[in-house]
Formats: structure tokens, C-alpha cells, sequence
């Protein structure tokens, strides 16, 4: 009995207006969609690319020990699922003088949109009159009258009418997979075809959660003219109302000192008072150093030192350590300024954190909000993957100072009278960049969250669908 | 005649549920957002008094701009501080970057509201009005009496549109009162005159998606199939026709990165460090002349970033003019002065101020000339293509109209 409505569902839903419209829509748009992202991951692997080349370039001709960190800082290769989920990617560089500020008021269409907006719309187009538009054409009654249970025929709604929806969705979903299949350059592993399939089940998830609120709602009403009315109005709140007014309510709730104050006292302590600290220091070990070998107070012009640390090895050995003495004492300087700023960041970073926590807990009510960050976190593109990058950047970090100390000491025994960090040096042995994706199993496991209230919000409305067509009035 | 079918539309819209949802929803939402946004607001203002540079600092921080309350458009990057130094233009962003969420979505303003929630309502005042009368049979009737159809389309407008107007210009106007009553809120006369053109181009807008939707209201029979199509072209012209266009408008113009151009700005201030410590370190003057040729050579990779980018920004603009939802983003921020035409502009000055600067710090001055900003005035604004974005966005309303007439006229009323 359940399969006969199920297949009364399917058969009507097919052959309605609205169906056509619907997957015409679907897959024009997510056709489209694919086609310019594709287009445009494959001019940003050209980018990246160039931008490599040209750092190495760089490093081929004038590469020296100051402000090399400047040149060789890191950055986040195009990952392959660009040609489906754009996520953090669309990057404004807000911190850069040249940001881009088109994304800030457009910003992209990518399937996270086409699955929020787009589906979660078709949902409620296809569910609003599927209690009360029966009603009002009378074959509600007719239906109960034979001897047919009200929980099967809303369990029979319920999967006649996703199953409906779910064929031009996967339909125009293949097409896009085939526009990325077939471009040669766009290159799915394994992996990316498991987040693929998560991201699925997430958007079918959030599509039946949508599906069973409109039936809840086309169950508590009469007619379907204010049964879409409401529809709309709930839609609105969960979808562009509560994402976008989460950030601004953990903001107010859980505050954070001024950012461009402590920016800029930071640069103040690393930069002007680290140079005071500096002399200071630096000062007070070269008197204590001509105390221990008074030939060095000698004052001699730069040509006479170095032909003294090239003939005289005693002045070579007190040279030495009178530059390394004065290189401990700028170490000093460094690390007490350095430990300064570690104090007044981390206490900015945790407040920061404080207040995105926050504001990802209240956007959770939003199912929009869950499905958005399940689908980004899966593909690389998120919150998380923006964590991930700077773990390895920064374990990059380390092996790049280790690699810097070593070297600037072996330029050190080489010639001490030199300027070790603004002598030209061969770099091409030092550590490379190499960016992996985070696996997948770490990537499932932040995300279940947001799958575990996609599922609770499914059997809420489920049950409260049930439970308002099991006392609904069908004369 | 015109008259009487308003009036009627007007009364029987007082009594529907559409009209309890709508309005509900309507003032929920603009409380709401006026009440986000002016919290924020002074959040921002009370760091700017905190970040504001001291006389002898050569930092350019504007105040935040009161009519970002309704359209926040560009307003973060523009309220960054730039600082000058020998090495140019350092950028230090305030507190929405450091919660990525805020990246995440689009800030809840007034624009925002009225663009993707005021259209929406309007869409659905208007997707009944044929084919809902013809179902219940009085289209009929009222026909049988002696009244033009052009009459009875422009009654039915008229009601409509002022059923929606007015109650949502109520509520904007109380909570522009309501906001008035903080005293930390100061508009200037000039701020008020845009507010008014605001509303006043928000008004054309909801009356545009009001025509499309009587228009598709006559093309079909049934008031469930206009709904779709009315929510599918919403869907295109909110969200899908301009996100797409800015995209496409990339793939066409050949603008190198934000990321690009600072790592080669990077890589020429290094390489010149070094060649200038390899030439042998030069008296105070050689070295001068030297920062001169760095910012010479950063200067021109920039005007040539910046020229390709407006190259983008022109293209784009008229892509995505394609959906009058862009023309209306365009016109409102521009006139709230957070808009794109308005932030090349204040780059432009901030470029100029640390040419300024620059030559102050080289000469070894203490006191740096201070930053002002003056927002571009209202008519330079509307000369740099709000105009013809005002009219563009009342052109689509004439001609959602007129489409509405002649469809109207040939409708099958039985």
C-alpha cells in the first residue's frame, strides 16, 4: 500500500509544472555553475604556478638571510574541490592595502549555494500544498476513505516526494561532474570522491529536513495559499536571517580588544623598542668585551680589521666572539620582546576564538549555517582547512629557522668580519612548501556535529509532520 | 475609477494573512537589523576614538560612516589604518577580520533586508493578483462592469504598491527615529538628504519586483505555477545573475591576484635592500634617492594593478546589470558612500596622502600633514553611473509593466 502513494507522488510531481521548471533551473544553474569554477581553479593552479616561479626566480638571484621570510612565506594551493565548493577561498585579503572588495558584495555561487538556497526553496515549493493543496481539491478525503492508515500516507509523502526531487538534483549533478571529469586538469583522488559522497549525504540531509518542515507546515494549515506564505517566512528566518545576524550577536556577546591597537603595538615592541633593547644590550657586552681583549677597542677602519682577523689569529678568535657576544645580546633582545608579544596575541587569539565559537554555536539553529560549514570543512575550503594550513606553515616555520641558523652559522665560520644576513647565499637546498589536504578520517570527524543536528532537526519535523497529519481535519 | 479598484485591493489586502506575515516580518527584520547594525556601529566608533592617530603620526583612519548602518558595503576595509613608513603603506584590518564567520555570510543591513527580503514580499503581493481573481471568478465579474483593463492593472498596482509602501516606510522611518534618540548618532544634513534618496530608490526597487510579479501573474492560470516561476527569477536575479557575473567578469580580464602583487612588492623591497647594502652603504643622500627609485617602481606596479582592476570592476558592472538587483546594490551603496565607486576613490586619496607623507618622513620632519577624507559629493556620485543605475532600475519597472499590459489585455478572463 505505502509503494501505491509513493508512486502516485512520483508520478504527480513528475508530470507537474513545477517539476519542469525545477530541473530545467537546476541544471542550467549548476551547469553554468561548474563550467566558470572550473574555469577559474584552472587559472588559479596558472597563477600559483607563475607565483611560485617567480619566488624561486627570486631566490635564484638575491636570496639573503634579511627579510627572506617576507618572500618565502607560504601559501595555499588551489585544492581540486575549487571546481565544486568555493568556501574561505574567495579571499578578500582585507589585511593587504589592494584587497578585493568584489567578493564582499557578491560573493560566490558555488553548490554549498545551489544546495541552501536553491534546493532548500525547491523543497518548500514542492511540499506547501502537499497536505492542504489535497484538501482543498477533496482527494484527502476521498484517499482516507478507503482503508488506508494516515501514517503511511505521510510516511508515502514524505519518500515519494524526496525521491522526486532528488532526480534533477542528481541528474545536474552528474552533468557537473562530467564537466569536471572531462577537463584534464582537474585532477578528484580518492579521498575527494569520499568528501564528495559526505557532502551528499549532508545535502540530503538538509534537503529531507526541508521537505518534512513543509509538510509540518502544509498540515497546520488550510489552505495553501497561507500555508506558502508561512513556508516563506520560516524560510527566510532559517536562511537569511540567523547566519548572517550569528557573527554580529557573538560579537557583542563575547567581546575582543581592538585589533589595530594591538597590531600596532606589536609592531611597536618588535621593531622600535626591540632596536632600544638591542643597543642596549649589545652596548653593555662590547664594553665588557674590550675589558676581556683590549685590542678591540683599537678603533680600526673596516679594510684594517679585515686584514687583521686575515693575518693575526688571536684577533680572529677575539673578533669572533666579540661579534657572537653581540649576536647573543640581539638574540636576547628578540626573544625578551618576542616573549611580549606571545603574551598580548595570544590573549587577543583566544578571545577571538571565544567569539567564533560562539558564533558558529548560535548560526547552528540555522540549518543552512551546518550545512554550509559540514560542506567546506569536508572539501578543504573551511574553518577547519584554514587551521590545517597554518599547522603545517607552521612546522614549515621550524624547519626553515633551523635551516636559516644553520646556515647563517656555517657564513659565520666562513668569514667573520662579514654581513651575515645581507651576504648573497645559495638557498637551493632549503626546506620546500609541500601542502597536503587533511585526511579525510580527521576532516569526517569535525564535521559529525553538524551531521548530528542535520539528523536531530530531520526527526523533529518528521515527527511534528507525523503527529499534525494524524490530527489533521481532512473535511 | 483608478481610484476605487485601489482602494479595494488595499482593503482586501488589510484583512489577508499574506498581509499579517509580511508586515510582521517586515518589522521584525528592520528592527531587528537597525538594532544589530547600530550596536555595531558604536562598537566601531568607540575603537575608532581608541586607534585615532595623534597629531604627529603619519596614519589615514576615517571615522566610521553613520550611514553604514543601512549599507555596510565596503565599510570594514575602508576603516582599516594605513600607515606610512619608508616602506609604504602598511594595512592593519579591525575587528570583523578576526572572526572568519563574518566572512561566512553577508552582513544583516538594511540593504541586505530590503534587497533579498523586501523583494521577495514584494513578489509576493503581486504573484496573485490575475490568476488568484480569475480562480475565484471575479475577475469576471468586475470585467462585466464598464472599466478599461488598463485601468483596473493600474488600480490594482497602485493599491498593491501602497499597501506594501507605506506600512514598511513606517516602520523604516521609526527606527530611524529610534535611532536618532542615541546621541552618539549625529547625521549630517548632507547623510540625511542620502538616507531620503535611499529610500526613495528602495521604493522604485520594491515597486519593480511588484511589476514582474502582476507580469507573470498575467502570462499564467494558476496562481501555484506563477510562484514558482516568481521564485526561481528571484533566485536568478538576487543571487545567481550577479555572483555569476562578478566570476565571469574575472575569466575575462586578466587582473593579476591580491596575493600576486604583494609578494612581488615584497620581492622588489628585498632585492633593493640588498643591491643598495652591495653597492657599498651609501651617506643619507644615495640612500634617499634609493627608497625614492623602491617607491617609484612599487608605485607603478600598483597604477598598473589598480588600472586593470577598474578595468574588472567596469566589466563586471555591466555583467551583472543584467539582474537590476546589482544596479540597486550599486546605487545604494554608492550613495551611502561604502559602495565600490566610493572606495577606489578613497584609495586614490590614501595614495596620494602617503606620496605626501613620504616626502615629510625623507625630509626628516616630525609633524606629518594630517589625513582628511571628504566623501565624494552626491553629484559626482550620480555622474559616476548611479544615475544610470536609477534609471535602469526604473526602466525595468516601465517595462515589467507595460509587459503586464499587453498580456493583461489579451488574457483569457474565463
Amino acid at each position: 500500500m505505502l509503494s501505491t502513494i509513493i508512486k502516485k507522488e512520483l508520478l504527480s510531481n513528475i508530470f507537474s509544472f513545477r517539476f519542469l521548471v525545477t530541473f530545467v533551473l537546476l541544471l542550467v544553474i549548476v551547469t553554468i555553475t561548474v563550467f566558470i569554477l572550473t574555469d577559474n581553479y584552472v587559472k588559479k593552479l596558472d597563477e600559483y604556478s607563475q607565483r611560485q616561479r617567480e619566488i624561486e626566480n627570486y631566490l635564484g638571484d638575491y636570496a639573503h638571510f634579511n627579510r627572506i621570510n617576507n618572500v618565502v612565506r607560504p601559501s595555499q594551493p588551489p585544492v581540486p574541490f575549487y571546481s565544486l565548493i568555493r568556501g574561505l577561498s574567495s579571499d578578500s585579503n582585507i589585511e593587504k592595502f589592494d584587497n578585493d572588495p568584489l567578493p564582499v558584495i557578491f560573493p560566490l555561487i558555488d553548490f554549498t549555494f545551489i544546495v541552501t538556497i536553491l534546493l532548500s526553496l525547491v523543497a518548500l515549493l514542492f511540499s506547501y500544498d502537499s497536505i492542504c493543496g489535497e484538501k482543498e481539491d477533496g482527494t484527502l478525503k476521498l484517499m482516507l476513505s478507503n482503508r488506508l492508515s494516515r501514517s503511511k500516507i505521510i510516511l508515502g509523502k514524505i519518500i515519494g516526494g524526496t525521491l522526486t526531487l532528488l532526480i534533477p538534483f542528481l541528474l545536474s549533478l552528474i552533468i557537473g561532474l562530467l564537466v569536471i571529469l572531462l577537463n584534464p586538469r582537474v585532477l578528484w583522488k580518492g579521498a575527494d570522491w569520499g568528501a564528495f559522497g559526505l557532502i551528499l549525504l549532508g545535502s540530503i540531509l538538509y534537503f529531507t529536513f526541508f521537505y518534512c518542515l513543509g509538510i509540518f507546515i502544509s498540515s497546520r494549515h488550510h489552505s495553501s495559499s497561507s500555508s506558502i506564505m508561512t513556508s516563506l517566512f520560516v524560510w527566510v528566518f532559517f536562511i537569511l536571517i540567523i547566519p548572517n545576524l550569528s557573527p554580529y550577536i557573538a560579537s557583542f556577546l563575547a567581546q575582543t580588544p581592538s585589533r589595530i591597537k594591538i597590531d600596532r603595538e606589536v609592531a611597536m615592541i618588535t621593531d622600535v623598542e626591540r632596536d632600544e633593547l638591542g643597543r642596549k644590550l649589545s652596548g653593555e657586552r662590547r664594553i665588557e668585551m674590550y675589558r676581556n681583549y683590549p685590542v678591540l677597542a683599537e678603533k680600526l677602519s673596516q679594510a684594517e680589521i679585515k686584514r687583521r682577523v686575515a693575518q693575526d689569529p688571536d684577533y680572529r678568535k677575539a673578533y669572533k666572539e666579540l661579534r657572537d657576544a653581540i649576536g647573543q645580546a640581539w638574540d636576547e633582545a628578540n626573544r625578551i620582546q618576542g616573549g611580549k608579544v606571545d603574551v598580548l596575541e595570544k590573549e587577543l587569539h583566544r578571545k577571538q576564538e571565544a567569539q567564533e565559537r560562539l558564533a558558529i554555536w548560535i548560526s547552528m539553529i540555522s540549518p543552512l549555517s551546518d550545512f554550509t560549514y559540514l560542506a567546506t570543512d569536508l572539501s578543504s575550503t573551511g574553518i577547519r582547512s584554514r587551521s590545517h594550513f597554518g599547522r603545517i606553515a607552521e612546522g614549515w616555520w621550524r624547519a626553515f629557522g633551523a635551516y636559516t641558523m644553520k646556515k647563517l652559522a656555517s657564513l659565520r665560520e666562513e668569514n667573520p668580519t662579514a654581513d651575515w644576513w645581507n651576504t648573497p647565499v645559495d638557498v637551493s637546498d632549503m626546506p620546500r612548501f609541500q601542502y597536503q589536504q587533511e585526511a579525510l578520517k580527521d576532516r569526517f570527524g569535525g564535521t559529525i556535529r553538524f551531521f548530528v543536528v542535520l539528523i536531530i532537526f530531520n526527526l523533529i519535523f518528521f515527527t511534528a509532520a507525523y503527529f499534525s497529519f494524524i490530527r489533521y481535519d481532512v473535511r | 475609477m483608478i481610484g476605487t479598484v485601489a482602494r479595494k485591493e488595499i482593503i482586501s489586502n488589510l484583512v489577508s494573512y499574506k498581509f499579517f506575515i509580511v508586515i510582521l516580518l517586515t518589522s521584525v527584520l528592520i528592527f531587528t537589523s537597525f538594532f544589530i547594525m547600530h550596536r555595531d556601529y558604536k562598537q566601531r566608533l568607540s575603537d575608532y576614538h581608541i586607534i585615532k592617530p595623534k597629531p604627529n603620526e603619519p596614519i589615514a583612519v576615517i571615522p566610521p560612516n553613520p550611514l553604514s548602518m543601512f549599507a555596510n558595503g565596503l565599510e570594514d576595509a575602508m576603516t582599516r589604518s594605513f600607515e606610512v613608513s619608508l616602506i609604504g603603506i602598511e594595512t592593519r584590518a579591525g575587528q570583523a577580520s578576526g572572526n572568519i564567520i563574518f566572512s561566512f555570510f553577508t552582513s544583516p543591513d538594511f540593504l541586505y533586508i530590503v534587497r533579498v527580503v523586501l523583494s521577495l514580499v514584494a513578489l509576493l503581493f503581486g504573484f496573485d493578483q490575475i490568476s488568484r481573481e480569475k480562480e475565484q471568478g471575479t475577475l469576471r465579474l468586475m470585467l462585466a462592469n464598464s472599466i478599461p483593463r488598463s485601468k483596473m492593472l493600474a488600480g490594482k498596482w497602485i493599491g498593491n504598491f501602497l499597501s506594501l509602501s507605506i506600512p514598511f516606510l513606517l516602520v523604516t522611518l521609526l527606527g530611524f527615529a529610534l535611532l536618532n534618540l542615541d546621541s552618539d548618532i549625529y547625521f549630517s544634513p548632507g547623510n540625511l538628504v542620502r538616507f531620503v534618496i535611499m529610500l526613495a530608490v528602495t521604493l522604485i526597487y520594491i515597486a519593480l519586483f511588484l511589476s514582474l510579479g502582476i507580469f507573470i501573474s498575467t502570462l499564467t492560470k494558476k496562481a501555484a505555477a506563477s510562484i514558482v516561476i516568481l521564485l526561481f527569477i528571484w533566485a536568478l536575479f538576487v543571487f545567481v545573475i550577479p555572483n555569476l557575473g562578478t566570476l565571469l567578469a574575472r575569466q575575462m580580464v586578466d587582473v593579476p591576484s591580491v596575493r600576486a602583487l604583494s609578494e612581488k612588492k615584497e620581492q622588489i623591497w628585498t632585492r633593493e635592500v640588498l643591491l643598495r647594502i652591495m653597492d657599498g652603504r651609501e651617506g643619507k643622500e644615495t640612500g634617499v634617492s634609493r627608497f625614492q627609485a623602491i617607491h617609484n617602481e612599487m608605485d607603478k606596479l600598483e597604477e598598473d594593478y589598480r588600472n586593470k582592476f577598474n578595468r574588472l570592476i567596469g566589466l563586471s558592472k555591466n555583467i551583472n546589470r543584467i539582474s537590476p538587483v546589482a544596479s540597486f546594490i550599486y546605487a545604494v551603496t554608492d550613495i551611502a558612500g561604502t559602495g565600490i565607486g566610493e572606495e577606489g576613490h578613497f584609495k586614490t586619496e590614501i595614495i596620494r596622502y602617503k606620496n605626501r607623507a613620504f616626502l615629510d618622513i625623507v625630509s626628516d620632519k616630525t609633524e606629518y600633514s594630517p589625513f582628511n577624507y571628504q566623501y565624494r559629493s552626491l553629484s559626482q556620485i550620480l555622474a559616476k553611473g548611479t544615475m544610470f543605475d536609477i534609471a535602469w532600475l526604473v526602466f525595468f519597472n516601465i517595462f515589467f509593466f507595460a509587459l503586464s499590459y499587453f498580456s493583461f489585455v489579451k488574457y483569457d478572463v474565463r
